[in-house]
C-alpha cells in the first residue's frame, strides 16, 4: 500500500496548485494526471486572467516565453457583432480602460498559451515543493473503508491511501461521482464547448491582428463565439448549455467559421485549421456541493469556473489553494469530516471568486439571455446597437433627420429592449450596488415613463422662423 | 498514434463507453450533441461507432445529456486516447 497524506485527482491548474500548496506546507503529497503528461488531454480558451499575477505573483512572474512559446498578450479584445444575415454589421476595439488600476491588467486583458505547454509548467512547481506526480494513470474509484474515503484506486487495481482527497479531475468528476457529492451536472449547469485551433505564422498575426488578439463573435445566429490568439496560431470555439442546442454545437462553430468576413480573414491571415477538441465546462450560478467526509473539489470538479464568462483556470488555482490549506488543518487535527471541510467554503467565499459568485445567479442570467440566446435576443440586439454605433456615419439624409430616423428605430426595439433590462440588466445593478433601487427597479413606472421620453423627441422638424 | 483529420489518439484504451440499450429511451440527445459524430440511430436502436475509440474527444456530453443514463462513460486508459497538442 502507498501512503500518503493527501492524494489529489488530477493535474491540472487545480490540481496542481493544490499540490504545490500542500506540499509546500509539508504533506506527503501525490497527484495524478491521466494523460502522459498534464494539460495533454485539455482544451480551453485560453486566456490567462491578470488576478493570476496579482494573487500568485512570484509564480506567474516566471511564466515567459522560453517556458511557454505560444505565449501572445491579448493586449485588445474585438468584439464583432453578426447580424441575422450573418454580415459582420460592426465591430468595436477596446483595450484595458483608464479605470483598470494594476499592472499587468493595465497592459493586457488576457496572456494567452496552450494548455500543453501551461500545465506541464505549473505542474512543475508542484514538483520542485516535493509532491509526486504520477502520470498515464487513470484513478478510477475511490477506496473506502468502513464506508469512510481512506484513498483511491487505479485502472490496475493499484491502491494509494490517504485521510483526504482532493477532487480537481474536471468537469466529469469520478471523485465527485463516487464521493456521491454529484453524479451528473443538470443540463442547464454543464455548457458544451466545441473549439478549432488554427495554425497561422506569428508574422502575419503580428501584422494584421496588432496587438488586438482576443475577439467575441456576438451573433443572432450562433451562440458568442471566442477567438483567442496565441503565437503561432488561434482558437475559434464556442459554447452552449446543453438543453439549448436544437442543432450540433459543430453546426454553430462551422457558421462562425463559413461567415464570409471570417473566410476573408483566415485567408489574409494564410490560417489553416490544425486540431479539433471538445469539451465539457461547468457554468453555475452559484457552487455547492463542494466537499463530504475526506473530500474537497476544486475547480472545474466543483462547479468554480466564473458565472459571467466561465473563466476557469483562475478560479481552478485560487480553490486548489484554498482546498489543501483547509486539508493541511484537518490532517492535523486529525478530523477530515464534512463538519471540519466545511471551512472550505468559508475560505473559498473569502476570497476574489468568492466576490464573483456574490452576483453569481445575476450574472448567468445575463449571459444565458444575451450573447446565448441568439435568436431570442441578439437577433435585436445586433441592430439595435449598431444603429447606435453606426447610424450616425452616414450621409443618405441631413444629419439631423439621420438622428431623428435612429431615434425612430431604436424606439422601434424598446418593446423588446425594455423587458430584457428589467428583467436582466436591473437586478445585476441591484445586486452590484445594493442600494434602494426600488423607484428606477419599478417595472411599470419605467413602461409608463420612457415611451413617453420617446416620444418627446419630434417626428418633424419645427418650421423655421423664415418659413413663416 | 493515430492521425485522423484534425485529431490525434493514443491506441491501445479499454473500451470506456457503453449503452444500456434497456434504459435508453431512443431520444437522440447523444447524436445530437457529439461533436465527433460517433453515435447513430438505425432501425430505432441507438449505438455509437464500432471505432469510437480513435475518435472521441473525450468530452463526455453524451453521457452528460442522457437523462435516461443510458450511457456510462469513464476516461480511456492512462496515457491513450485523444491527444491535444494546442489545447
Amino acid at each position: 500500500m502507498n501512503t500518503y497524506d493527501i492524494i489529489i485527482v488530477g493535474a491540472g491548474p487545480g490540481g496542481s496548485m493544490a499540490a504545490k500548496t500542500a506540499a509546500d506546507l509539508g504533506l506527503k503529497t501525490i497527484f495524478f494526471e491521466r494523460g502522459r503528461k498534464p494539460g495533454e488531454k485539455n482544451s480551453s480558451g485560453c486566456g490567462l486572467g491578470p488576478r493570476m499575477w496579482k494573487d500568485f505573483p512570484s509564480m506567474m512572474k516566471e511564466l515567459t516565453p522560453e517556458k511557454c512559446p505560444s505565449m501572445r498578450a491579448g493586449s485588445a479584445a474585438r468584439n464583432y457583432f453578426i447580424n441575422q444575415e450573418g454580415i459582420v454589421a460592426g465591430y468595436v476595439m477596446a483595450r484595458p480602460t483608464e479605470s483598470v488600476s494594476y499592472e499587468p491588467a493595465k497592459s493586457w486583458i488576457t496572456m494567452n498559451c496552450y494548455r500543453s505547454e501551461f500545465d506541464p509548467w505549473i505542474a512543475e512547481f508542484a514538483i520542485d515543493s516535493g509532491a509526486e506526480l504520477k502520470t498515464s494513470t487513470l484513478i478510477t474509484d475511490l477506496l473506502k473503508k468502513d464506508g469512510k474515503v481512506c484513498g483511491v484506486i487505479d485502472e490496475h487495481n493499484n491502491k494509494y491511501q490517504a485521510p483526504i482527497v482532493i477532487g480537481a479531475d474536471g468537469a466529469v468528476s469520478m471523485v465527485a461521482k463516487q464521493s456521491g457529492l454529484r453524479t451528473k451536472w443538470a443540463q442547464d449547469q454543464i455548457t458544451i464547448v466545441p473549439q478549432y485551433d488554427f495554425q497561422a505564422s506569428p508574422e502575419k498575426i503580428d501584422d494584421i491582428m496588432g496587438d488586438e488578439t482576443l475577439a467575441v463573435w456576438w451573433s443572432a445566429i450562433f451562440p458568442a463565439s471566442y477567438q483567442v490568439f496565441f503565437h503561432d496560431g488561434f482558437h475559434q470555439g464556442l459554447g452552449n448549455w446543453l438543453n439549448k442546442w436544437d442543432k450540433n454545437p459543430l453546426y454553430y462553430l462551422n457558421r462562425v467559421i463559413s461567415l464570409k468576413y471570417y473566410q476573408r480573414l483566415l485567408r489574409i491571415l494564410n490560417a489553416k485549421p490544425r486540431e479539433l477538441q471538445s469539451h465539457l465546462l461547468p457554468w453555475l450560478k452559484y457552487p455547492y456541493n463542494t466537499h463530504t467526509d475526506g473530500i474537497i473539489l476544486v475547480g472545474d470538479a466543483g462547479g468554480f469556473p466564473c458565472p459571467l464568462e466561465a473563466e476557469g483556470i483562475y478560479p481552478a488555482m485560487v480553490t486548489g489553494k484554498a482546498a489543501a490549506q483547509v486539508a493541511a488543518e484537518a490532517i492535523t487535527s486529525e478530523d477530515c469530516s464534512k463538519s471540519f471541510l466545511s471551512k472550505y467554503d468559508k475560505v473559498w467565499k473569502n476570497t476574489s471568486i468568492g466576490e464573483e459568485f456574490e452576483a453569481g445567479e445575476e450574472l448567468y442570467n445575463l449571459w444565458k439571455a444575451l450573447p446565448f440566446s441568439p435568436q431570442e435576443t441578439m437577433s435585436w440586439f445586433v441592430p439595435m446597437f449598431m444603429e447606435v454605433m453606426g447610424g450616425i456615419y452616414d450621409w443618405s439624409q441631413p444629419h439631423a433627420k439621420r438622428v431623428r430616423q435612429i431615434a425612430s428605430q431604436i424606439k422601434f426595439y424598446m418593446p423588446k429592449a425594455l423587458p430584457f433590462i428589467i428583467k436582466y440588466v436591473f437586478p445585476l445593478v441591484a445586486k452590484i450596488f445594493e442600494e434602494d433601487l426600488d423607484k428606477m427597479m419599478d417595472p411599470q413606472k419605467l413602461m409608463s415613463v420612457i415611451p413617453k421620453v420617446m416620444d418627446l423627441i419630434p417626428k418633424k422638424k419645427k418650421p423655421r422662423r423664415d418659413d413663416t | 498514434m493515430k492521425t485522423n483529420g484534425l485529431t490525434k489518439h493514443i491506441l491501445g484504451t479499454v473500451d470506456f463507453i457503453f449503452i444500456d440499450q434497456n434504459k435508453c429511451n431512443r431520444c437522440g440527445q447523444c447524436i445530437l450533441v457529439c461533436v465527433a459524430n460517433l453515435w447513430r440511430k438505425i432501425e430505432n436502436v441507438i449505438s455509437i461507432s464500432e471505432d469510437y475509440k480513435e475518435s472521441c474527444l473525450e468530452c463526455a456530453a453524451c453521457y452528460q445529456v442522457c437523462e435516461a443514463d443510458a450511457i456510462e462513460f469513464h476516461y480511456p486508459s492512462g496515457g491513450t486516447g485523444v491527444i491535444y497538442e494546442k489545447g
